[in-house]
């Protein structure tokens, strides 16, 4: 079946199952690994991507009904040397550590900006519970969020100085380049 | 001065982390991020589905179309043997199943719908036998699974009048010893597995070349797989090659189990001659992995009339589950913490390890002593109530000081940070005004606040760090850059951010001038393991050793030749080709350590915190809501203070979710939750505010200026702390775990 | 998962023809549980239609000033409606109280109402199950059975039904508008789902080929005092031990009348009218709501490690009705 639809708004048009999971969609047929799976039941959140601005599990739909719709998942959000806020604070606030609910984690936190640009923490709870993380216990991404919506706040205003924080060298690629098979 | 460096300090400041950026962009790359090799395909394990029996054989159904699967039977094995601890654990099963989910073949595939339906065309013949699912079986040893009396490992720790020739005359002596204290007082403890539910499942990839076979996957400890395909796959050193992709999470389930899953993407790979890749679902990592041990502890003391304590008897029973794996030293761990952070003078602590038919369990921070902590710590609570004293109170006057010997005879001098952390947690969170106030209920809402004091090893125990003889390489770099080569792995921690930021500081230039190579068995020495809470403070060491040293050679060329330290770098590598530092580490000459009698200098030195909970428990559905959780930590020096709070909290989560409510099911042998809908893990609604104080004693012997290891200290005091918490607000007294809404409900009925 | 065919209906009769056609046929729409149970191998259709095009999307207002729900709004939608927090507030909370916003955001309305058990064995293809192999055994009566029924089960079953919004419905005498083989009918919330007896393969009493076009709320009455009390593992996305969903009509200092309805505790949301109306005429009294606990939990039955489902469920009567009277709602 074919099915067309913008994928972190370029126009993308592919051939697959309609039962196909987007997250396999994503994964393996547009090379956005950036969206992780962790249960593959709509539990862990780590697949979360938007699906016209609303954060779903990506492991639980049917990439059949993404016809003439929008994902947004999180390579969408900045890429190294032009991070969001949410991205630079994630790193700057300890959001991040194993980093494999990362992504997740920034989708659905970046929806919550959007609608809410001044959070409580209670809100950023409750935006964040259908995303699990087992390394922090949360409070350093609340804080992440927290600091991000200031800066977004801030931004909005000054719009610029992508900080490039970390090393482009942390940008880790054990590819297989290097230990081909003969 | 010119040949001084230039002068930075990174060490005590939150740098951004250095895999910061790819992880926030989704560009990192996890072992199922790495693009498909050509001809890859897929491999899959076939398992037991009963817990215990006999293999009469594995049926291919005929009518299937084998021509595009690979088998992997144990007769295709070099040696069938997983080598850690001892050797009895086949890599897959022969003859014999010991639990369920026990691998007994392996398949794969280029299509993996067909992997699916070729998994339904293979039959495992199986006779079932009765199994030995409890502690109790095991040790009654009428059938036996394991050596001679299904027990793994034994130990004996005596102090004082515990002090004699042989076990009977031990335990009379500390018997005479309790019977001639004023208060005397007994107790059971229980606690249960603990799934890690690291949010990347395991997963490898496979294939070999003319130079051996190479494995790439999600793992804590490259040297460990290194050694198991080595034995299993009867290869040279040098021709296995281990590599650490990006890591979702450990906590100890990917120190020993990645070393299976490699070994079977190695070996389908090795029959297929094509690369294989092997990514468990969740249900399989959950059901196959290994947990943390079940314990049951009965201990008794005696005190005097006024709370000093005096003498300990303790008795813990682990379950090891089908094969030995690790349990020997989680046993030993926990043995060593089983005295908890307090003062006595005559001890007897033993402790039992068994086999039973069920899955292997493993390494989970804290290793053996979150489930000993929870114990003494449970009886400390206890005493208090049986002397009527507060628990806080009862905790500072016992609580070990520099000058003190612990349970194995070891004196503590330096970085004893037991009594700041409690001053600094009771400080923060009030507890004396809201423990005086007396449970606050509001309507069917009781609220209360609990308390736990702890310490941790930091480091392998006992002689562990002298035989093990870690190393480092560092090298010099052009254009004034150091790259750290270390088998200690970034799974999430920091790893990689904190070695950069001590070689930086041992070596004055700034932390972004330092590499971090990718650990791989290929290039990088045999640091130890990425466990026991020694990354930082053992592994980091070496670092700043080596990073010291290539800094002196570079500030020697420098005061010789002139220019910058980049110039003299540069001039030094065109001239020597290769500057490098290959350390080994030498713990401190002090530290004595008997392994046959367990005394002595157990840990070079403790990490020490005190935790304290606020609950709110619904008087009615008993439903327990935290509402603060406050710790104060003494890591000695935090090197990096962002990431050292995210460890303290997270670690504490973990035991929240302990505590609270995961909860493995079983039922006859077999997990009966094994998906996150019901093995449930705390999500950001439940967790509490967290209030982290580091408190810095530091240890002259740590990197940075005295950094201690903590990594799985804080797994170890929030069960206790949210227990007494509990029966602040409810009078309800819980001796095992998990603390569920209906176990709750039955103390209340029962009190 | 199995193999199966695709088609998208256009046309609610378009799908219901068509579901009639194939024995295994299902309707798809957000596909958060059906997904999952075809890649565990529990469900198994042989044709899927998807429903997402059927211009079902639509919250309105009915003549008697009760709300027409469509079938495909999503959980979200429905939950966060001006509407239904303003009328409904019972239903949102409800609503709330379950799965996480990414599921929110897919599942829709008549896929709630048929969402299947969590029991353990029922996601297990290796253990039997009477629910998914008909026949087969329930390993849950003597195995693990924390999470099981304690009211309605039978021999055959005693698996519950996960939602939570269908608890509410339940409380608010919702109707179900069905479209099948005889045209459309419209089907009082408590005769759709059924008690398990000797079919608990069979969630509901609906045929094949039916399909849900609607939920129609009657008007709200309940909007100041109801409240929707859920007792679980942790505080967000678990399945409820036990669900209170309690709403009263107060006239002076009396009760003029009472709904509760549980979950987590049978095959189907439970009501009992013969308890509630105990409540009628009566001032409202910790007593009065002891009285209703007893009666509805009176032919309750506990298994090996669900027991404790008897007393807690009573407690929560009395804690939702004592809230719900007084306008306290539960959050």
């Amino acid at each position: 079946m074919k099915i067309s639809f913008k994928v972190n708004g370029a126009a993308r048009e592919l051939d697959a199952p309609p039962l196909q999971r987007l997250l396999d969609a994503l994964r393996l047929v547009l090379g956005l690994t950036g969206t992780k799976e962790g249960c593959a039941e709509g539990e862990c959140g780590a697949c979360t991507v938007l699906l016209d601005g609303e954060p779903v599990n990506a492991c639980l739909v049917p990439v059949g009904q993404c016809q003439g719709r929008e994902i947004t998942t999180v390579e969408g959000l900045g890429a190294a040397g032009h991070l969001s806020p949410l991205q630079r604070c994630f790193i700057d606030h300890g959001g991040a550590q194993c980093g494999i609910c990362t992504p997740g984690v920034l989708i659905s936190a970046e929806h919550l900006l959007r609608r809410n640009p001044d959070p409580d923490d209670d809100a950023i709870r409750e935006a964040l519970a259908g995303n699990l993380c087992r390394c922090t216990g949360y409070q350093r991404i609340i804080e992440s969020v927290r600091a991000a919506a200031v800066l977004r706040r801030a931004d909005a205003r000054d719009v610029g100085d992508p900080r490039d924080v970390g090393d482009a060298r942390g940008a880790r690629d054990v590819s297989h380049d290097r230990q081909e098979a003969p | 001065m010119a040949t001084s460096p230039p002068s930075t300090h990174s060490v005590g400041v939150s740098v951004p982390r250095t895999d910061g950026t790819a992880k926030v962009t989704g560009s990192a790359r996890y072992i199922d991020d790495l693009p498909g090799m050509p001809g890859e395909i897929f491999g899959r394990t076939l398992r037991s589905t009963v817990p215990r029996g006999v293999l009469r054989g594995i049926r291919l159904d005929p009518s299937f179309d084998w021509s595009d699967v690979t088998v992997v039977e144990a007769r295709d094995i070099p040696v069938n043997a997983i080598l850690m601890i001892s050797e009895e654990q086949p890599v897959l099963a022969e003859g014999k199943i010991l639990h369920a989910y026990e691998p007994v073949a392996l398949i794969a595939c280029p299509d993996r719908l067909k992997l699916d339906r070729a998994a339904r065309a293979i039959t495992l013949d199986i006779e079932p036998l009765p199994a030995i699912l409890d502690i109790d079986t095991a040790l009654a040893g009428k059938d036996v699974i394991w050596g001679e009396d299904n027990v793994f490992k034994r130990y004996l720790i005596t102090k004082g009048r515990g002090d004699a020739e042989g076990r009977a005359a031990s335990e009379a002596g500390i018997d005479a010893a309790l019977a001639a204290c004023d208060v005397v007082v007994s107790g059971r403890y229980e606690t249960h597995h603990q799934e890690q539910l690291y949010i990347e499942p395991q997963g490898f990839v496979a294939f070999w070349d003319d130079a051996g076979v190479h494995v790439t996957g999600s793992l804590q400890c490259p040297y460990y797989v290194h050694k198991v395909l080595k034995r299993a796959l009867d290869l040279s050193s040098e021709r296995v090659h281990v590599t650490q992709a990006v890591t979702g999470g450990g906590f100890g389930g990917k120190e020993e189990y990645p070393s299976i899953i490699a070994l079977h993407a190695a070996l389908l790979a090795r029959k297929s001659r094509r690369p294989v890749r092997m990514i468990y679902d969740r249900t399989e990592d959950i059901e196959a992995t290994t947990k943390r041990h079940p314990a049951i502890v009965e201990i008794t003391t005696g005190c005097d009339r006024d709370g000093t304590l005096r003498a300990l008897k303790a008795r813990i029973l682990m379950d090891g589950g089908a094969y030995m794996t690790l349990t020997p030293v989680v046993l030993s761990r926990g043995t060593l913490h089983a005295a908890g952070a307090y003062r006595w003078q005559d001890a007897f602590i033993e402790s039992v390890a068994v086999a039973t038919n069920t899955p292997p369990n493993g390494a989970f921070r804290g290793f053996g002593a979150p489930q000993t902590i929870w114990a003494i710590e449970r009886h400390m609570d206890r005493i208090a109530r049986a002397i009527g004293k507060d628990p806080v109170a009862l905790r500072a006057q016992n609580l070990l000081r520099s000058g003190d010997t612990t349970a194995t005879g070891q004196t503590l001098g330096l970085s004893v940070g037991g009594h700041a952390c409690l001053e600094a947690a009771l400080a923060e969170s009030g507890y004396h005004e809201k423990r005086a106030a007396g449970p606050a209920v509001n309507g069917r809402v009781a609220r209360g606040i609990g308390a736990s004091v702890f310490m941790h090893g930091a480091g392998f125990t006992g002689s562990g760090e002298r035989m093990l003889k870690g190393k480092v390489a560092i090298d010099l770099l052009p254009g004034g850059r150091l790259q750290i080569r270390t088998a200690s792995t970034d799974i999430g921690q920091g790893t990689e951010t904190v070695f950069r930021q001590i070689a930086a500081d041992a070596a004055g230039i700034p932390v972004t001038h330092v590499d971090f190579a990718v650990p791989s068995t290929t290039v990088v020495p045999d640091s130890g393991p990425t466990v026991a809470s020694r990354t930082v403070m053992v592994v980091g060491a070496i670092v700043e050793g080596a990073s010291r040293e290539i800094a002196e050679r570079v500030l020697a060329e420098q005061a010789a030749g002139g220019g910058s330290f980049t110039e003299a770098g540069d001039r030094l590598l065109s001239r020597e080709r290769e500057v490098s530092c290959l350390k080994v580490y030498e713990p401190p000459s002090f530290i004595q350590w008997d392994d046959t009698t367990y005394k002595g200098d157990a840990y070079p030195c403790f990490a020490w915190a005190c935790d304290i909970a606020e609950v709110e428990v619904d008087l009615d559905t008993f439903e327990v809501t935290v509402k603060n959780f406050w710790s104060a930590t003494d890591v000695g020096k935090a090197i990096h203070p962002v990431m050292c709070k995210g460890q303290i909290e997270g670690g504490t989560l973990q035991a929240i979710g302990w505590a609270l409510c995961e909860e493995v099911v079983w039922k006859e042998g077999l997990i009966k939750n094994p998906r996150m809908t019901n093995y449930i893990i705390p999500t950001s609604l439940d967790a509490p505010p967290f209030h982290t104080t580091l408190i810095e004693e530091p240890w002259p012997y740590g990197p940075g200026g005295g950094a201690k290891g903590i990594g799985e200290l804080p797994m170890d005091g929030g069960a206790p702390a949210l227990a007494a918490a509990i029966e602040h607000a409810t009078g309800l007294i819980a001796d095992s775990l998990p603390m569920t809404p209906e176990r709750l409900h039955t103390l209340a009925r029962t009190a | 998962m199995n193999r199966f065919t695709y088609a998208r209906a256009e046309q609610v009769g378009d799908a219901v023809s068509a579901a009639m056609q194939r024995r295994a046929a299902t309707f798809i729409a957000g596909g958060t549980n059906l997904v999952d149970l075809m890649k565990e191998n529990v469900a198994r259709p042989d044709h899927l239609i998807d429903i997402n095009r059927l211009p079902l999307q639509q919250v309105e207002e009915t003549e008697d000033g009760g709300l027409r729900v469509g079938a495909l709004v999503t959980n979200a939608d429905l939950a966060y409606h001006p509407l239904v927090e303003a009328r409904y507030p019972l239903l949102s909370r409800a609503i709330l109280s379950g799965a996480s916003a990414q599921l929110r955001n897919m599942a829709t309305t008549g896929g709630n109402l048929l969402q299947r058990t969590r029991c353990f064995y029922f996601y297990d293809t290796a253990t039997p199950c009477n629910k998914r192999e008909p026949g087969s055994g329930c390993p849950a009566i003597t195995g693990q059975n924390r999470n099981h029924a304690i009211l309605g089960a039978s021999e055959h079953c005693i698996a519950t039904h996960p939602s939570d919004m269908c608890v509410a419905l339940a409380a608010l005498e919702a109707v179900v508008r069905v479209t099948g083989k005889g045209g459309e009918r419209r089907v009082p919330f408590a005769e759709l789902h059924r008690l398990p007896g000797d079919m608990p393969e069979r969630d509901t009493t609906l045929e094949p080929g039916d399909l849900i076009t609607a939920v129609e709320l009657p008007p709200g009455r309940f909007a100041e005092h109801c409240t929707y009390l859920k007792v679980r593992d942790r505080a967000s996305y678990a399945f409820a031990l036990v669900s209170v969903a309690a709403a009263v009509e107060l006239a002076g200092g009396t009760i003029k009348e009472a709904r509760v309805a549980l979950g987590g505790v049978a095959h189907k949301p439970w009501r009992d009218r013969t308890a509630e109306a105990l409540l009628r005429g009566k001032a409202a009294s910790t007593e009065a709501f002891q009285e209703v606990a007893e009666a509805l939990l009176q032919d309750a039955q506990g298994y090996r490690h669900n027991g404790f489902k008897m007393a807690l469920a009573k407690r929560a009567i009395v804690r939702a009705l004592g809230e719900a009277v007084s306008g306290r709602q539960a959050s």
